[in-house]
């Protein structure tokens, strides 16, 4: 008997069933929001579900992938807005990460106003979707708005948002948005490296650069990783602000959007074809499960080599 | 005992998270008023947007009718003004009816009837606002059925044949909202988009007369320029006014839209045969010459007000602009269609689209009142209101526009010249490439997306074809 109550924490008898039934709320929670409906996006993707009650749902098995990445001018389409997609998430990652990192060190310096500036550079965080791309809208609105002035001062024209280049400018908002998330993180790992180690660096000589390659990167290693693997999966779904700044246009399209787009009818051919988005949706999701592993043994490989 | 106690709490907790089934009828009350540009009906009120009084009384006072009717429909403020004003007045003559409105914006519609009619949580819809016209047809192998033919087939709406209300409207508004022998709308409206406004105090100055052919217009755009004035503007910044405009040039280049259609799908006709590049020359012509460039600036709202200004000869926009042009401007003007062609002939027609259009959920619990609304609505004093209050052109041929867009288009409607346009006709192959439709090729000269007209035309065909090859 004892060596049973041994074995088993909550005891013996029906009480060994404590854990499970405590477990059950929150894991058949997660069941049901989180992995049912990814399992059935999965099964969705070979149908051709419309996503609208009474009409049939027929299996297509991989005529959804077909069409997506082979048929037609439309997987042609589909396959730029995977590379735009990449390009997306390559540049903001890339952008976010580096200006997140400078923010981070200039209000973790013991200035005047730096609780002002840490407010002011967070403050595109809290904003939702729509809010950051009316403010982007005017800010950006050709003819008067305030950055026409500044490249009118260059004697340079752009039709911002409407021009050939609006994809970049949504990449421009895209940081501006999200770079106050990466510099708290980064701010909040400074904040924990111990103030001998730099006092032991200066002691040694250490200055400026060196003091921040020598002691700040390394000790930042769990918030470079967290922000490293954030942007990444941040910036491979990010699709709302194409929707609020460019809508469906051509040549500006990221592979989320596509998704959405096919999924509610917002495509020319205004048609529900949710059982082609969910086939759309299982391609992006292999993307971000791919380059999330990829990234994923990089960081690993940095955790052991600072780390340990 | 402490199981019995670990279940109880459980127990607690699942009915807590629970919700009950009232939340999906209460929850629909709020409106969610976006007030973004939908591009198709937003116009000034000539009205004062009030429902008649007399309609809601006359079909349904003392009714007997009880219960709550639920009602979607898209933003437009004049619409939206008069509808509330409609509603106050049908429930005060049905004591026992309540109307619960949303208001969404016109681009959520298609995913808002979607959601709503699934969870059976509207009862009265705005279903489109482009009509029924884009039916796929025999023709159209292996093509996907746009989301109102979706809807039908789901057995989701109700066919409203029979129906007594519906001999109020003109046949073209049946016919509009019919499909496969069932009538599933009741189309509210038409409005034209390829027509323009011209402004006759700078074309009378400059001394030069209304263009009737493209090569008139062209040379009065270079007169008016030359003479200090602006030749055109457009919503350049919301993007989809600048093709708006040239719907009237696809229009009188390709007088028979449908005809239009078969042909580009059978392969008779060709984006990038002499017809298309001729199209897509004029394209860039009205899209980097005709278009000042002021219109980057403009939203499609803020354009019809540039345009009233008065120092701008033209303004290819929506009859729905009409109502912010009259409010504005201080100088003659007319709404004509667009004279894309060399054939003055050609240039007569008004292309347009059947828009708002009511529809009634196939499994609405309160049927009777549906109907009785639909009634009350399409009486004729009432509806002449609303069209007045919206500048929608009459779906009933009772109904009149008293507004200055209506004098100036009269006789165009009275010679029958108003047809369908080729965006509410046209389906798109199933892979077809996203350059397929030329319709927007003037927002790819806009934008920038090309600078040849021939390469566009050329890669407009190669993605239809590659759509076509299936």
């Amino acid at each position: 008997m004892a060596a049973s109550q041994q074995q088993h924490l909550f005891g013996g008898g029906r009480q060994r069933l404590y854990p499970w039934l405590l477990l059950f709320p929150g894991l058949g929670f997660y069941l049901l929001i989180g992995v049912g409906p990814s399992l059935a996006t999965a099964v969705y993707s070979f149908t051709d579900a419309t996503g609208i009650r009474g009409l049939p749902i027929s299996w297509v098995g991989w005529d959804n992938y077909d069409e997506f990445i082979f048929r037609g001018a439309r997987s042609r389409d589909n396959i730029d807005a995977l590379q735009r997609t990449l390009i997306f998430m390559a540049l903001v990652t890339i952008v976010q990460f580096g200006l997140g990192l400078v923010m981070a060190l200039l209000v973790n310096q013991k200035l005047r106003g730096r609780l002002v500036f840490r407010t002011l550079f967070f403050v595109p965080v809290i904003l939702g979707v729509a809010v950051q791309g009316l403010m982007w809208k005017l800010f950006l609105r050709p003819g008067g708005g305030p950055m026409h002035e500044i490249f009118s001062l260059f004697g340079l024209e752009s039709q911002f948002l409407g021009g050939p280049n609006a994809f970049y400018w949504v990449i421009v908002v895209q940081i501006w948005a999200n770079a106050g998330f990466t510099m708290v993180i980064f701010l909040a790992g400074m904040q924990t490296v111990p103030a001998d180690l730099y006092e032991a660096a200066s002691v040694d000589g250490a200055v400026g650069w060196q003091l921040f390659r020598n002691v700040t990167w390394p000790q930042l290693t769990p918030a470079v990783n967290t922000n490293f693997l954030l942007n990444i999966v941040g910036s491979l779904q990010a699709w709302m602000l194409f929707l609020v700044l460019t809508g469906y246009r051509n040549g500006t399209n990221v592979l989320g959007y596509v998704v959405y787009a096919e999924a509610f009818g917002q495509t020319s051919a205004s048609s529900f074809r949710q059982g082609y988005a969910a086939a759309a949706s299982i391609v992006l999701f292999l993307l971000v499960l791919a380059l999330g592993m990829a990234a994923n043994a990089v960081v690993a490989r940095r955790e052991r080599k600072y780390m340990s | 005992m402490k199981l019995l106690a670990l279940l109880a709490i459980m127990a607690m907790l699942a009915a807590a998270c629970g919700g009950s089934d009232d939340a999906a009828s209460d929850g629909t009350s709020d409106a969610t008023d976006t007030a973004a540009d939908d591009g198709s009906t937003d116009d000034g009120s000539t009205d004062d947007g009030s429902a008649d009084d007399g309609a809601a009384d006359d079909s349904s006072t003392n009714s007997g009718l009880e219960g709550t009717l639920r009602v979607l429909i898209h933003q437009n403020p004049p619409g939206v003004e008069f509808m509330e004003n409609f509603n106050s007045e049908f429930e005060a003559a049905n004591p026992g009816v309540s109307i619960d409105m949303t208001v969404v914006n016109a681009d959520d519609i298609p995913t808002v009837n979607q959601t709503r009619l699934n969870a059976k949580d509207i009862d009265v819809t705005t279903i489109s606002v482009t009509g029924f016209a884009n039916a796929v047809q025999p023709y159209m192998t292996g093509a996907d059925s746009p989301y109102w033919q979706q809807l039908i087939e789901a057995g989701l709406l109700m066919d409203l044949s029979g129906q007594p209300y519906l001999a109020n409207y003109d046949q073209a508004a049946i016919d509009g909202s019919s499909f496969d022998g069932g009538v599933y709308a009741l189309s509210l409206g038409r409005t034209s988009y390829s027509g323009m406004f011209v402004n006759e105090d700078i074309l009378a100055e400059v001394g030069v007369d209304i263009p009737t052919t493209w090569d008139e217009l062209v040379s009065a755009c270079e007169a008016v320029k030359d003479a200090g004035f602006k030749c055109a503007v457009a919503g350049g910044q919301d993007a989809w006014p600048v093709f708006v405009g040239t719907y009237g040039l696809l229009g009188s280049l390709y007088p028979d839209q449908q005809a239009l259609v078969e042909g580009l799908w059978d392969g008779s006709v060709k984006w990038d045969d002499e017809q298309g590049i001729k199209l897509f020359e004029r394209y860039d012509y009205y899209a980097n010459d005709m278009l000042d460039a002021e219109s980057a600036g403009l939203t499609g709202d803020s354009a019809a007000q540039r345009y009233a200004a008065g120092d701008v000869a033209f303004g290819p926009m929506g009859a729905w602009n009409a109502g912010a042009v009259a409010d504005n401007a201080g100088f003659e003007w007319e709404y004509i269609p667009f004279p894309g062609s060399d054939d003055a002939a050609d240039n007569q027609t008004l292309f347009g689209k059947d828009d708002m259009s009511f529809a009634v959920a196939a499994d609405t619990p309160v049927p009777d009142i549906a109907h009785a609304y639909l009634a009350a609505f399409s009486e004729p004093d009432n509806y002449n209101a609303f069209a007045n209050a919206t500048n929608y052109l009459p779906t009933q041929p009772t109904a009149a526009l008293e507004s200055a867009l209506g004098t100036s288009i009269a006789p165009i409607l009275q010679a029958g010249n108003f047809a369908i346009g080729f965006e509410q006709l046209f389906v798109q192959p199933k892979g077809a490439g996203q350059w397929h439709n030329a319709k927007d090729g003037a927002l790819w000269m806009y934008n920038g997306d090309f600078t040849d007209p021939a390469v566009a035309a050329e890669q407009a065909q190669a993605d239809l074809e590659a759509g076509l090859a299936g």
